[in-house]
């Protein structure tokens, strides 16, 4: 959808997946889209080096969300929303339906 | 000219900024070096971070920074004479979500540095404590407030456009050290 603005699909991926989940990690975002780990690795390492997101460390996993200082977030927010409504609706459900809640450790279901 | 090992923080930063001046690259000294001299050294911070606005080349900037001594490891530069390392944030140049309107020029003997102002530095801190609550960020802003002239006004405006009116209200004594 953005793919001629920013460049690349994987950029528009992560953008749009961290748009929706608020968090993510590298690992599953590319599982979501089912694609290759490096590149979505790549994309979330150059969005936080260019100031759009910023990382915290939970055990071994590197979390990225949106940096909150990053000067042009709302407008960038604005275009992932218009984008995301035009995603099949299956796709952007999914995106948006994850369990966010905590699960209590040994829970069978 | 004194050597980098002899030089201040300001003296280095402005000793660099002036170096890349001559490279065509302007660069402006943000973060937590805009503090430590806004506070007198009263907070110590070991990087430089100078903004990189108008998004001048990683290769061209690795270039001169190679010409006085410095060398690239990973996203900073350091150099053996030195513990302070430089790092080159992209732009744009913003507090916040807004712009940077006002950049100021300090003279050392070593070149001229530009500077973010004042109450710029206190908005950048005060970005720090207010969308992550760090109150390491927030003891900054204080420690440059009470030792500079600041528009205290214009802090209030820009933590409106932030949505953090109501926390302003909350810390605005400390700003103007009428509480501790």
């Amino acid at each position: 959808m953005l793919e001629p603005i920013l460049g690349s699909l994987n950029c528009e991926r992560v953008l749009v997946f961290i748009l929706a989940r608020k968090e993510g990690y590298a690992r599953e975002i590319a599982r979501f889209f089912d694609t290759d780990l490096n590149p979505v690795q790549k994309q979330l390492e150059k969005l936080e080096v260019g100031g759009v997101l910023v990382s915290r460390t939970a055990g071994r996993t590197h979390l990225y969300s949106f940096n909150p200082r990053y000067p042009f977030l709302k407008e960038l927010r604005s275009l992932l929303e218009k984008a995301l409504s035009f995603y099949p609706e299956e796709e952007s459900e999914e995106l948006m339906m994850s369990r966010r809640r905590p699960r209590r450790r040994g829970k069978p279901l | 000219m004194k050597s980098i090992k002899e030089m201040t923080q300001g003296e280095l930063a402005a000793f660099i900024q002036s170096h890349l001046r001559e490279k065509g690259i302007d660069v402006v000294l943000s973060g937590g070096a805009s503090v430590s001299i806004y506070s007198s050294n009263r907070y110590v911070s070991l990087d430089l971070d100078l903004v990189n606005p108008y998004f001048a080349k990683r290769r061209a900037l690795r270039e001169t920074m190679q010409e006085i001594g410095f060398h690239e490891e990973g996203r900073h530069f350091e150099h053996p004479d030195t513990q302070l390392f430089v790092e080159f944030p992209p732009g744009p140049l913003a507090v916040g979500v807004e712009p940077v309107k006002q950049v100021n020029e300090l003279k050392f003997s070593t070149g001229m540095l530009r500077i973010i102002s004042p109450t710029d530095c206190v908005k950048d801190r005060l970005a720090g404590y207010y969308h992550w609550g760090d109150l390491q960020c927030l003891e900054q802003a204080v420690l440059v407030a009470q030792a500079n002239r600041i528009d205290l006004e214009e802090i209030e405006r820009w933590s409106e456009v932030e949505g953090k009116l109501d926390e302003f209200k909350r810390i605005r004594d400390q700003l103007t050290g009428r509480e501790t």
